[in-house]
């Protein structure tokens, strides 16, 4: 019997392996994008997984059953089990007997085409406290504060709910994109397409590749007052000068509201921390959210969204959200969260193929094995187990190799980031370079960021306060010497940090100073996955070689 | 048989005798439990065929028309003739379906010596007659109640003629006329309906509740105006105090005649659900059949070295079955379809050992050699037969224990019919039609129903192991988007698809044959529809010949035979080998320490990369990671790390990835650095020249001592032998504890463990004590009671000490006239072990061969089974 040989193969947990230099694999790509995540995508064979809440957003998207599993059969290589088709059509299925909808006379209903679905949710205790009266067999009134929630429970049962109550225009606000001398990029605007589109979601795009495009492009889209919610001041400084230089806002529309600064403007940029903090057991600064009525909320680094945003983020059902993110890994596997309460994931770009078209630089990732000496060795294996990673991420020998790479890469912009901070002080008197840690003023910050932009000094030790959101162009090289643990986003994030395309358009380096036969090593593998995932191929190389590079 | 040889027979052996070889066979056939024992004439042949059980058997294994048909026949006059049974079928408007089907349902019951008799003279057997007739404890399936006669026969005379007088007959002069003049009354549709006319509406509305039963209704003392109208005309008898019954004749009429609501003629054909191209079933089955193989492989693997352990019970504890399902990455229910199939095909056993595991048989190694169609053909051939039903796991049995995998209680005799006849009627469908479920389990409830209707709580065995055998065959690779494959198809021996289309899957034949044990698929609906048409003249009619003389077509759909078999199986391997995917001898290594496999791999490489990198995701293709444990494993295995290098470079397609070459070095540098052994004894010495000079010395080799280090030898022997070996050869060695102190060895007084003082033995046992004598004492007496009582033997005069012998009806007579009087008895017993003694007892109650009596001579009540009884003597009087 000839065999079709596609470029799909079927597995039974339900991914998919695409193999990437097969001649339909970009027809195949585009296919199964819509049902399928991206998971894993390395060199020869991508892995996508067909999840259940992939499938609803595919329907979501208007996508049938039919159309997922043609698309599985005609591009797989073997046949497809039956199971999986009857899976994929029965799970599909599930989406839409329930609706969200406004009702002229009771405002918010859930209601059904399948009764005993109704019946089964309404059951459930959870679902309970969230619905109001029955108004007829087949529907019955949501509390409108509790869209969010209600969406959020209904996923978890099985049973999603199309929302079809729509979303409140917020207070109009001219916004217009200026592209003077440059324009969004086709990925840029696909993602802003594909999210308006959509009407709320989260866009996935590497570090480097200009999210704060997508943001800005999306307000445009929007033309509505609008809410940032970003992780720290510098980065809320950051987006205020990208949108004056990209946008036709000014100054005095953009308002920051931080823990020094409380401006409520048409466009606010708020920290997640200035919205956590606590007073005595309530957060004075959530009423933010009520304070306008915005018509667009964005989350910068939303995989970082806090709890308590995250609580009230479902309160905010009726505005249109825009998450953004380069890594949607939480160690805490709250993704799911995000995506019930956010929306969907609307665009995910995989790294390499930004990096093919030349919109963030290529990268040559280094890990550099360095061994204790015999002495640390005894040390670290009498240290207690919380102290053990300590330990063994700040041996001494991590620091002359770090000087060697230092060295070795002397007139280039060189960051070194770190954990510890009694680490990067050593590290910092011996490099004689300046140290952002979290005691640093936020004038002091931005004083050492611009004078490393302009190259006044060539290198920085920081702590993880650098971790996220800090453009810093012109960094080449970045050393990691000690981390979070096993964060695979942090990882990401740092070398993030050196990935932004360079003027003369030559690699970045990413060193990953790690001790080896220690739970460091441990760490550093785990903390690799996510890249080694996004085709990043990690060299490892032992220590003796840089530093006898350098002593030559 | 001619015409001339047939004169009515006036029973059913007289039935049988006039029945010729074939229509013989055919009986037997159809009821093998006749032939064991065989049968020493047709008289005797006759009589085993109307015993309640095999008439309950045969019934059982009607299909549902058929069964029908004899439940009209119980509740129709016996002897009844055809036209009676076609009104009863069909109803008094007829229906060509109804009309068309009865020939073949009577020729059926015919055949299996159900009924006999000429078609003016239809007799169902007595046994089927009390099993189907309606009584208030079994209602019949047709709802219907007793006739006038059965449901009056406790009246009184005057309340008949009152019944029948309001019922506006005239008055008779016995109630036997009176009754049949009801009878007459109420089975005349004209003359019923206009008595009915005049009914007030309430009581029609009452008669319409009843008409399709249950035909009881209850009733108060004192009944409302429109049921006393009814019960004043016998519309309604009185059954018992409070409750009324609709009689049968106007049942009957309320229904036009008919005995079931509804007749059901023509077997539900099986629809299919979806209809796929041929080419997709295959592929797909094959790619399932590949899975199979390689999961029963994979199975076996897991259980390499020894598999889990045998419950005392039997088979796999749940917890062993939840970590193979783990292992084998499916659910549990699936796990333990695997591990059945794995048992059913002889691949896995209990070893045997005294801590008794499961392992591979040696039959494994040869599976493994076959190629891989074969191998397939033989896991399937081994479910086709197999009783076991890997379904039933983790339901409880009737005494309410847990079913475990492996285990005992998982036996279902009907399970290879069931799986055989639901693949029978996919074969039927065209070529990639996939049924619709329900329609299959319609069907085979068609064929076999259950007797009494259907319980809705529970679903039948039957429905469940059909369920069961739609998704294990799709599993297995028998089919594939729920159609039969070809390779499937050929597995069952049916013929290859030649779309027939519904109408053949429709066809009452097929239906029938294997709920009647096997008639002609295709000479049924012929004949039937050729014969049957009503109103024919009843002698010479057409359920007179059908099933005598019909000629055999041979039945496609049994299970084959042993060689059919052989040749089927070949014939689905030879279908099912090209549609296997090749073995692959590559994978694609990438850096993120992954390897992929893009389809299943050349066994030696499979197995190699097994031990190399653990398994992240199967499927079409296997996904492998590598991990520094994967590795240290593949180390372990005795493989340098040059080899996996060679290894790694020689299967990727493309270059092994640096972090991998890296990791492998770095795992490969520390394995083995740290050395582990066994050693029982050590001599320690701060003088190497010393251990020099004993390692050198011939007396020492004994010893076996081995140096670990200049100063440490080490030895296989324990510290004491070492230690006398070492004083042997002149030496002064110390013990040394397991802190290095040195042990004083210091000699020991020898102590047993605690023990108690022995107790003192007496001389001849202790005096009795009061109590105990008066026991005594009583056994003696009512010992001698028995051995003296003067008897007056029923039958001859005994002699002493004789047991007394009498027939064992007198036995029973006389112990069932003690039990009345109360009078104690002398009989003669023997007991299990043929011990013969004698006995007085007063018989209290004599039932079900056993008397129960009480003892005199054990003085406590007992139960004798009464043909251990020899013999019973009165007592003499007093």
């Amino acid at each position: 019997m000839p065999r079709v040989n596609g470029p799909l193969i079927v597995q039974s947990d339900k991914t998919l392996l695409l193999e990437v230099d097969h001649e339909q694999a970009d027809e195949c790509r585009r296919v199964i994008a819509p049902f399928a995540e991206l998971e894993r995508a390395p060199e020869h064979i991508h892995t996508y997984r067909v999840t259940p809440l992939g499938l609803w957003n595919a329907r979501a998207a208007g996508h049938d059953a039919e159309q997922v599993v043609d698309a599985l059969v005609q591009y797989s290589r073997y046949p497809v089990p039956h199971a999986l088709l009857v899976d994929i059509a029965e799970t599909m299925d599930r989406y839409g007997r329930l609706t969200l909808s406004k009702h002229p006379a009771h405002g918010l209903v859930l209601t059904t085409t399948d009764r005993p679905v109704l019946e089964e949710v309404l059951k459930s205790k959870r679902i309970a406290p969230l619905v109001g009266a029955r108004i007829d067999p087949d529907t019955v009134v949501v509390h409108p504060s509790e869209r969010g929630q209600i969406k959020q429970t209904l996923l978890k049962l099985g049973w999603p709910a199309e929302d079809l109550a729509g979303y409140v225009d917020g207070e109009a606000h001219p916004i217009e994109l200026l592209e003077d001398g440059w324009a969004l990029r086709p990925y840029q605007k696909q993602a802003v397409e594909n999210f308006w589109h959509g009407g709320s979601g989260v866009v996935v795009l590497p570090c480097g590749a200009g999210k704060t495009l997508v943001g800005a492009g999306s307000m445009a889209q929007a033309k509505s007052t609008t809410l940032i919610l970003v992780t720290n001041t510098v980065s809320a400084r950051q987006w205020k000068h990208e949108l004056v230089k990209r946008t036709s806002l000014t100054e005095d529309e953009i308002g920051e509201y931080s823990g020094t600064r409380k401006e409520i403007r048409p466009v606010t940029i708020a920290t997640y921390q200035v919205l956590t903090t606590k007073r005595k057991g309530v957060y004075p600064h959530l009423e933010l959210f009520d304070s306008r009525d915005w018509g667009l909320i964005v989350y910068d680094e939303v995989h970082l969204l806090p709890a308590p945003v995250f609580k009230f983020t479902a309160d905010l059902q009726a505005r249109r959200r825009l998450g953004l993110t380069a890594t949607l890994v939480r160690e805490d596997g709250r993704e799911s969260d995000v995506f019930s309460l956010i929306g969907p994931k609307r665009f995910d770009a995989p790294w390499k193929e930004i990096e093919a078209q030349g919109y963030i630089a290529p990268a040559d990732c280094v890990e550099v094995r360095v061994n204790l000496t015999d002495a640390e060795r005894l040390a670290y294996a009498t240290a207690e187990a919380e102290e053990k990673y300590r330990f063994c991420a700040t041996t001494a020998t991590k620091r002359k190799v770090t000087e060697a790479i230092v060295r070795r890469f002397a007139g280039q912009q060189v960051l070194v980031i770190g954990q510890y901070i009694d680490q990067l002080d050593e590290l910092g008197e011996h490099l004689n370079a300046p140290v952002i840690k979290g005691e640093t003023s936020n004038a002091q910050r931005e004083k050492l960021f611009d004078a490393f932009r302009e190259g006044e000094i060539s290198v920085l030790v920081v702590s993880k306060v650098a971790n996220f959101s800090i453009d810093l162009p012109e960094a080449t090289v970045a050393i990691q010497v000690s981390g979070t643990f096993g964060s695979r986003q942090e990882e990401a994030q740092r070398l993030g940090r050196v990935l932004r395309p360079k003027a003369d358009g030559h690699q970045a380096h990413f060193y990953s100073v790690v001790a080896r036969d220690t739970i460091d090593q441990d760490f550093a593998a785990h903390r690799q996955r996510f890249l080694a995932e996004q085709g990043y191929a990690y060299r490892i190389v032992d220590a003796d070689e840089i530093l006898a590079e350098g002593a030559a | 048989m001619s015409p001339e040889a047939h004169s009515a027979p006036r029973s059913l052996a007289e039935a049988l005798r006039a029945r010729d070889d074939s229509s013989l066979a055919a009986l037997l056939r159809s009821r093998p439990d006749l032939v064991t024992p065989v049968p020493t004439d047709l008289t005797q042949l006759a009589t085993r065929a109307g015993t309640r059980a095999s008439v309950l058997r045969a019934l059982e294994r009607l299909d549902r028309f058929a069964l029908q048909t004899a439940e009209a026949l119980a509740v129709a006059p016996d002897p009844a003739s055809y036209d009676t049974l076609l009104g009863l079928m069909a109803g008094d408007a007829g229906d060509p379906a109804v009309a068309g089907a009865l020939p073949r349902a009577l020729g059926t019951l015919r055949e299996q010596a159900l009924v006999w008799g000429g078609d003016d003279r239809l007799r169902l057997v007595r046994t089927a007659r009390e099993v189907l007739a309606p009584s208030p404890q079994h209602p019949s399936p047709t709802g219907l109640g007793p006739t006038v006669r059965e449901a009056t026969s406790g009246m009184s005379p005057g309340r008949i003629q009152e019944i029948v007088t309001t019922a506006g007959l005239p008055s008779t002069h016995d109630s036997v006329s009176a009754v049949a003049a009801l009878t007459a009354l109420f089975t005349h549709r004209k003359k019923l309906a206009r008595l009915l006319g005049q009914a007030p509406e309430a009581a029609r509305e009452v008669l319409s509740r009843l008409v399709w039963g249950p035909p009881y209704g209850q009733v108060t003392a004192d009944p409302a105006a429109h049921l006393r109208w009814l019960l004043d005309r016998g519309l309604l008898l009185p059954t018992a105090p409070g409750t009324v019954v609709l009689p049968r004749e106007v049942a009957l009429h309320l229904r036009a005649g008919r005995a079931h609501r509804a007749a059901e003629p023509l077997p539900p054909a099986v629809t299919p659900a979806a209809t796929h191209s041929a080419r997709v079933v295959d592929a797909t089955a094959a790619g399932q059949a590949y899975t199979a193989l390689a999961t029963v492989e994979e199975l076996l693997k897991e259980w390499d070295e020894g598999g889990p352990a045998v419950l005392r019970a039997g088979g796999l504890s749940v917890r062993d079955l939840k970590r193979t399902a783990v292992a084998l990455d499916v659910s549990e229910p699936v796990a333990a379809f695997w591990v059945e199939l794995a048992y059913a095909a002889g691949l896995i056993a209990s070893d045997g050992e005294a801590d008794e595991r499961y392992a591979a048989t040696p039959a494994y190694d040869e599976w493994l050699e076959q190629p891989p169609a074969e191998r397939w053909v033989r896991l399937a051939q081994a479910w086709l037969a197999a009783t076991r039903t890997p379904g039933l796991v983790g339901g409880r049995d009737a005494k309410d224990r847990t079913l475990s995998a492996l285990g005992p209680g998982l036996d279902r005799s009907a399970a290879p019919e069931v799986r055989h006849r639901v693949l029978s009627l996919l074969a039927g469908l065209g070529p990639g039609a996939a049924p619709d479920a329900e329609s299959v389990l319609a069907r085979l409830r068609w064929e076999r129903p259950l007797r009494g209707g259907r319980r809705d709580d529970e679903e039948d065995l039957r429905s469940r192991l059909a369920r069961w055998t739609l998704s294990e065959a799709e599993l297995l690779g028998l089919t594939g988007r729920g159609a039969l494959s070809s390779h499937g198809r050929a597995l069952l021996g049916a013929p290859p698809a030649a779309d027939p289309g519904p109408s053949t899957a429709g066809a009452p034949g097929a239906g029938s044959s294997t709920a009647g044990g096997g008639h002609g698929a295709d000479a049924a609906p012929a004949d039937a529809t050729g014969t049957g048409a009503p109103g024919r003249p009843v002698s010479g009619g057409p359920g007179d010949k059908l099933p005598v003389h019909r000629h055999r077509v041979p039945d496609r759909l049994a299970p084959p035979s042993g060689p059919e078999q052989a040749v089927a199986g070949a014939a689905a391997a030879r279908l099912l080998a090209p549609l296997l995917p090749e073995p692959l001898d590559h994978v694609l290594l990438q850096a993120d320490l992954t390897a992929v496999a893009p389809g299943p791999l050349r066994r030696p490489l499979a197995d190699m990369l097994g031990v190399l990198a653990d398994v992240e995701s199967k499927g079409g293709a296997t996904v492998y990671r590598f991990t520094p444990a994967s590795v240290r494993r593949a180390l372990d295995a005795g493989r340098t790390a040059a080899d996996l290098h060679a290894f790694l470079t020689e299967h990727s397609r493309t270059p092994v990835p640096q972090p991998l070459a890296y990791l492998i070095d770095d795992v490969a540098r520390r394995h083995g650095r740290l050395r582990v052994g066994a050693a029982s004894a050590y001599v320690r010495c701060d003088d190497d020249a010393l251990l020099n000079e004993i390692l050198a010395d011939k007396r020492a080799a004994a010893l076996r001592l081995r140096r670990l280090a200049p100063t440490v030898l080490a030895a296989p022997a324990d510290p004491a032998t070492l230690l006398e070996g070492l004083r042997a050869m002149g030496y002064a060695p110390a013990a040394e504890s397991a802190e290095g102190d040195v042990l004083i060895a210091r000699a020991h007084a020898h102590r047993t463990p605690p023990r108690t003082a022995p107790e003192p033995v007496p001389e001849g046992p202790p005096p009795p004590d009061a109590t105990l004598l008066a026991a005594a004492i009583r056994a003696i007496r009512a010992g001698d009671l028995a051995a003296t009582t003067p008897r007056k033997p029923v039958g001859e005069p005994l002699a002493d000490g004789e047991l007394p012998r009498t027939s064992s009806a007198e036995t029973l007579a006389t112990v069932q006239a003690a039990v009345l009087t109360g009078d104690s008895l002398w009989i003669g017993y023997v007991n299990a072990e043929g011990a013969a003694s004698q006995r007085v007892i007063s018989p209290v109650r004599v039932e079900g061969g056993f008397v129960t009596a009480y003892d005199h001579t054990a003085d406590e009540v007992r139960t004798y089974p009464l043909h251990r009884i020899t013999g019973v003597a009165e007592l003499a009087e007093d």
